[in-house]
């Protein structure tokens, strides 16, 4: 679910990225300084071996392909949805950097649709409340916790997956860059998405609830003996989150089966071109710019085109344009490559020279 | 310089892991810590470097061990631990061997002047701006301990500080510690080693003091080291004929 | 080669690249940083069929190859990670945009088609100005100019202590895969009933690690604060190099170069 710096638009990209620095900032705020330093150690730990762990392939069974670790739900199941969050940021970065896994440009559009998921929605609407609801109570101590963490992973990961993936698809259609429609586009996205969650979910339960048998003060909300705590987190209240996640679900998968776009779905998404910037709050001129330099930015803007223009021009003066841009292009592309092989050749002399 | 007195500790009420122990160690001391995997060995440091609180009286220097004085006294202890990447966190040297003496308040001239001073003494200035994730194992071993050294510490502990090196890096490191004139506390199942750095030699079992004595004595002692799950150092059982 | 072997691998590619030396490498990092943010955020703010105004852009990641002294095509085997994606979303448009866009003969170059290629552009040029400054910066300097920028001291510390044992984990990892396929012929992967306890052990081991590696910083003095090596401050060559840069990609953005060019061929 890495996007490439290539399927976003600038403001998209900017928008994101304000979105999760505001949330990398709440998070360091919310994380008390000794608290956070005290975790600091614990923290880079555990998103190594995330990061390692999310290389290892699981065998589905039944088939012959394999799965792998959901890093958001895990994290924050460990370390809690801040420090959780932290990580995951670390991890991606990390991905971006050194593996091009996801661009650098498209880092705050990764942060939010894997990190900001999967650690914030992934732990207070799921891990939270259903770790310290009274569910499956009659089994027992240890076979209820078994259950229920089997229960938030599973539904977890397959609620951040698809919030995931609708994040993807939407970040890309506001981009301007695909001509799928918005519609095929999440008909493909949440389906494929939705197998991938299953299975995250049932691998991180399986690595969760080993951790829960082993040493269960290691996890997030277990073993809260405080029975206030517990009252507070009625079956009452978990009924009414779950029946709210399966509505979220359900309205994601009913999106699913209509893959024709409907009027509704392109009169949010798709209209109007020209004013979707203003719906979603996208100016750019809102970045920072005051007022007094808000026209001269406009200007800039209206010359630089930010947002590509889904509008073409095909006028017959663009053609010939069209011409003497190809033979111009041909001729960077030319000196390009003379660069690159002038840059070899004299690597090799330079090596020659020095053996 | 330590002195360990009826000190007792237990992670459950059920089994305690040290008993009753009472030892002093002199200023200048290098005392090798030996005993079969359990027998207390780690145990002895943490509570000494008050990672871990037992009952009875730990005095370091004349300070008694308490919440107050903990500052201090690891300020005088330098502890080097057995795997070395759980020491060097930071990216290069240089900044791992910054980290205790910044923290403790001394200035960047002096800090400066104590890393160039510890690198030359140990030969490893050529290391000073690597990056720890890059450098090999006898060099981490080497680095760790540098670290240490730039504190300046009264005393040094060391957690297996021979293991998982080639012959060659275990001699540097073995070389390494005779020229340390600090007080040094060595626990290892490398009886060689201890043999060939320690004057004194305590032997634990099961959270015991069975012997504390002469190290020749005791590591030549075939009978006591077979019944505490030990034998002879290699170096004494002679070649097979 | 695995998976865990090949992020093996790459991490010391890039470390090795990052330690060589050259007039890029010694420029001052939060120039390098900048300017790749500026390169790329240019790049994609290319409308989808301005193709021959992208092309422009080439220029500077081949140029900074050559000066950084590293070959063009050690970053191509990474396009394996950015292209699958690209080309997912990109593909498609030569279906659903049949617009005419131009003539070459009897061709007819459609609107999709175009907007395909640049797409793949914008995803091959951005790929190779942020791999450009990885393979230039080594972690610690990036993460100065982190901080110079103000990033929170949890972040940038975070993700150098993670940087440092990631190599460590992908060992541990990798061992622990090599004895389970030892004494596991013909699976390809962790079988379902060592899903938990193959991870699980490891994740136990490490967090006695991380109690390890806190006690020794606290043994070290730890009070919540990290000391770094000083950054030496950026010379007049480094805002020399950034000013140059992001006034040339303001007008491969705002002149139509390419065109000009053609035209006095063209006429």
């Amino acid at each position: 679910m890495h996007m490439a710096d290539a399927l976003l638009a600038p403001a998209v990209a900017a928008t994101m990225y304000a979105a999760s620095t505001v949330t990398v900032g709440a998070s360091v705020k919310q994380l008390r300084k000794d608290e956070a330093t005290a975790k600091l150690p614990t923290m880079a730990v555990t998103s190594a071996l995330v990061f390692a762990g999310q290389m290892i392939n699981y065998t589905i069974p039944g088939t012959g392909s394999s799965g792998h670790l959901c890093g958001g739900m895990m994290l924050s199941a460990l370390l809690g949805p801040q420090a959780g969050f932290l990580s995951m940021v670390v991890i991606l970065t990390i991905q971006c950097l050194f593996f091009a896994d996801g661009g650098l440009l498209a880092l705050g559009a990764n942060c939010w649709n894997m990190a900001f998921y999967g650690c914030f929605v992934g732990y207070y609407l799921l891990w939270k409340p259903i770790m310290r609801s009274k569910l499956f109570s009659k089994m027992g101590t240890k076979a209820a916790g078994r259950s229920k963490i089997i229960l938030a992973s599973v539904l977890g990961c397959i609620i951040t997956l698809q919030l995931g993936a609708f994040s993807v698809v939407l970040e890309t259609s506001l981009s301007g860059i695909t001509e799928l429609p918005f519609g095929t586009f999440v008909g493909i996205m949440q389906p494929i998405h939705l197998a991938i969650g299953l299975i995250e979910g049932l691998i991180t339960s399986a690595v969760l609830v080993f951790v829960y048998e082993a040493r269960p003060e290691l996890l997030m909300d277990v073993n809260t003996g405080d029975a206030a705590v517990q009252s507070k987190y009625s079956l009452k209240t978990t009924l009414m989150i779950l029946a709210v996640v399966v509505a979220v679900v359900g309205g994601g998968l009913s999106l699913v089966a209509s893959s024709n776009p409907d009027g509704l779905e392109w009169s949010m998404f798709g209209n109007a071109e020209a004013g979707y910037s203003e719906n979603m709050g996208l100016d750019e001129e809102d970045y920072g710019i005051s007022s007094g330099a808000a026209e001269v930015a406009g200007s800039i803007q209206e010359k630089t085109a930010f947002l590509p223009d889904y509008a073409f021009a095909n006028s017959d003066s663009a053609a010939g344009t069209t011409v003497s841009g190809l033979v111009g292009s041909a001729m960077v592309a030319g000196a390009a490559l003379l660069i690159c092989m002038g840059g070899g050749f004299f690597r090799k002399k330079k090596i020659a020279a020095n053996s | 310089m330590i002195q360990f007195q009826n000190v007792s500790f237990s992670y459950d009420s059920a089994q305690s892991v040290v008993e009753n122990l009472s030892f002093t160690i002199g200023k200048g001391e290098t005392v090798g810590l030996i005993g079969a995997n359990g027998a207390g060995k780690s145990t002895i440091m943490k509570l000494l470097l008050g990672l871990i609180q037992g009952q009875g009286e730990i005095t370091v220097d004349g300070l008694p061990l308490n919440k107050q004085n903990i500052p201090a006294i690891r300020q005088k202890i330098g502890f080097v631990l057995q795997d070395s990447d759980n020491q060097m966190f930071m990216p290069t040297v240089y900044e791992d061997m910054i980290f205790g003496p910044r923290n403790y308040g001394l200035s960047k001239e002096e800090t400066e002047r104590r890393v160039d001073d510890v690198l030359n003494r140990l030969g490893l200035s050529e290391l000073k701006h690597r990056y720890n994730h890059k450098i090999s194992g006898g060099e981490k071993r080497m680095a760790a301990i540098a670290t240490i050294l730039a504190m300046e510490p009264e005393m040094i502990l060391m957690d297996e500080p021979s293991t998982a090196l080639d012959p060659v890096n275990r001699r540097t490191v073995i070389n390494t510690i005779r020229q340390l004139p600090q007080t040094k506390l060595i626990a290892s199942h490398d009886l060689d080693m201890i043999l060939d750095t320690c004057q004194r030699v305590i032997l634990l079992s099961h959270g015991n003091i069975v012997a504390d004595g002469d190290a020749e004595a005791i590591l030549r002692d075939k009978a006591l080291l077979e019944a505490n799950r030990m034998e002879l150092p290699f170096c004494l059982q002679g070649y097979p004929h | 080669m695995d998976k865990l072997s090949q992020a093996q691998s790459e991490l010391r590619e890039m470390d090795a690249l990052a330690a060589s030396d050259s007039p890029v490498h010694r420029l001052h990092p939060l120039c390098k940083l900048l300017v790749t943010v500026c390169y790329i955020v240019t790049v994609v703010s290319f409308p989808k069929y301005d193709f021959t105004g992208l092309v422009v852009m080439v220029l500077y990641p081949i140029l900074l190859f050559q000066a950084a002294d590293i070959p063009v095509s050690t970053c191509f085997y990474k396009l394996r990670v950015v292209l699958p994606l690209v080309c997912a979303v990109g593909l498609v448009n030569p279906f659903l945009d049949p617009t005419p866009w131009m003539q070459l003969g009897n061709l007819t170059v459609t609107g999709g088609v175009v907007s395909m290629v640049t797409l793949m552009m914008k995803g091959i040029f951005s790929l190779m100005a942020s791999f450009l400054l990885i393979a230039t910066t080594p972690m610690d300097s990036l993460c100065a100019a982190l901080r110079k920028l103000h990033v929170p001291s949890i972040l940038t510390t975070l993700l150098l202590l993670t940087y440092r044992y990631i190599g460590v984990m992908l060992e541990q990892v990798s061992v622990m895969t090599e004895a389970y396929k030892l004494r596991a012929p013909g699976q390809k992967g962790i079988h379902i009933s060592a899903w938990g306890s193959f991870l699980g052990q490891l994740l136990l081991r490490s967090m006695d690690r991380a109690q390890e590696l806190y006690d020794s910083m606290l043994l070290r003095g730890f009070q919540g604060e990290f000391f770094y090596a000083d950054v030496p401050p950026c010379k007049a060559s480094g805002i020399v190099y950034t000013l140059v840069c992001v006034l040339a990609f303001a007008v491969a953005r705002l002149v139509p170069v390419t065109s000009l060019l053609g035209n006095l061929f063209v006429g």
